[in-house]
């Protein structure tokens, strides 16, 4: 066993669990995406640590980081302008008043 | 102590931080508290890149999300009808169904990092400047397509987030 991966990927677990908390617990649209950018930062650790434990030599890992960290990117950059839309038209941007789309 | 004790014990210590301000983020009434707390933890997990000898991802992680964290302030003073949390404001809903949910991701993310045999450690690892190389050769060779295609995707949600945000004209000539 590789004890400090185990730690890393605990600690990565510990993140996506709270991240998960918060994006399903929060009713206002910056907050939940709080909860997404925690979410996927574990992600971001979980890559870091198979990268330097397992295949240091690999750079697709590093790669990967990459790639997580510009969705990070758009999905802050979308769901800003989603926000801006939804105040401009609503004056809110409290999840729990958005009810247009349900069926 | 060696080194391998030292780098699990600053892992330990930067993951916790970086969970704790996780929680922080959930717990505060004041928006702003939320954001920069949002902000130490992303920092906490950049300084665990640099543990795990990522310089060049940690530095990046770090200003990154510095530079998102202090928008995200910005959006929060903004949209929020309580930024400073003056009025104790209730801003949550289904905690119980959203603990269980934590909950059990938490035990699955856990049971699979400490019983899954990961196979055996490796020996050694490029140094800082040595990464960089690898990963400009990584970029600019076999992974290039994935690269370009990124880039595109981030110049592509700037157009549609930005068209997004605009107010649509009236008819009549005003915003």
């Amino acid at each position: 066993m590789i004890v400090e991966l185990s730690v890393t990927l605990s600690i990565g677990a510990g993140l996506f669990a709270v991240g998960l908390y918060g994006a399903l617990s929060q009713t206002n649209l910056v907050m939940i995406l709080m909860g997404v950018e925690l979410i996927l930062a574990a992600a971001l650790v979980n890559l870091v640590a198979f990268w330097r434990y397992l295949h240091p030599d690999a750079m697709s890992g590093q790669m990967f980081v990459l790639i997580v960290m510009t969705v990070m990117a758009v999905e802050m950059a979308v769901g800003f302008g989603i926000a801006i839309a939804r105040f401009r038209s609503r004056g809110s941007v409290e999840m729990e008043e958005a009810r247009e789309l349900k069926g | 102590m060696t080194g391998s004790v030292w780098e699990l014990f600053f892992l330990v210590f930067f993951g916790l931080a970086a969970i704790w301000f996780g929680i922080v983020v959930f717990r505060t009434h004041s928006m702003v508290r939320s954001a920069l707390a949002l902000l130490f933890s992303q920092t906490a997990i950049g300084a665990m890149f640099m543990v795990m000898q990522a310089e060049f991802l940690g530095v990046l992680q770090i200003m990154m999300m510095a530079t998102e964290m202090s928008v995200m302030a910005l959006f929060m003073v903004m949209f929020m009808m309580d930024p400073g949390g003056m009025g104790a404001m209730e801003m949550s809903h289904q905690k119980r169904l959203s603990l269980r949910a934590g909950g059990v991701g938490l035990l699955a993310a856990l049971a699979v990092s400490w019983l899954a045999d990961w196979g055996p450690a490796a020996a050694s690892i490029p140094d800082a400047s040595r990464q960089v190389e690898l990963l400009g050769i990584e970029l600019l060779g076999r992974s290039m397509f994935i690269f370009e295609s990124a880039g595109l995707t981030i110049l592509t949600s700037m157009i549609a987030a930005t068209m997004v945000a605009i107010a649509p004209r009236k008819p009549g000539g005003g915003t």
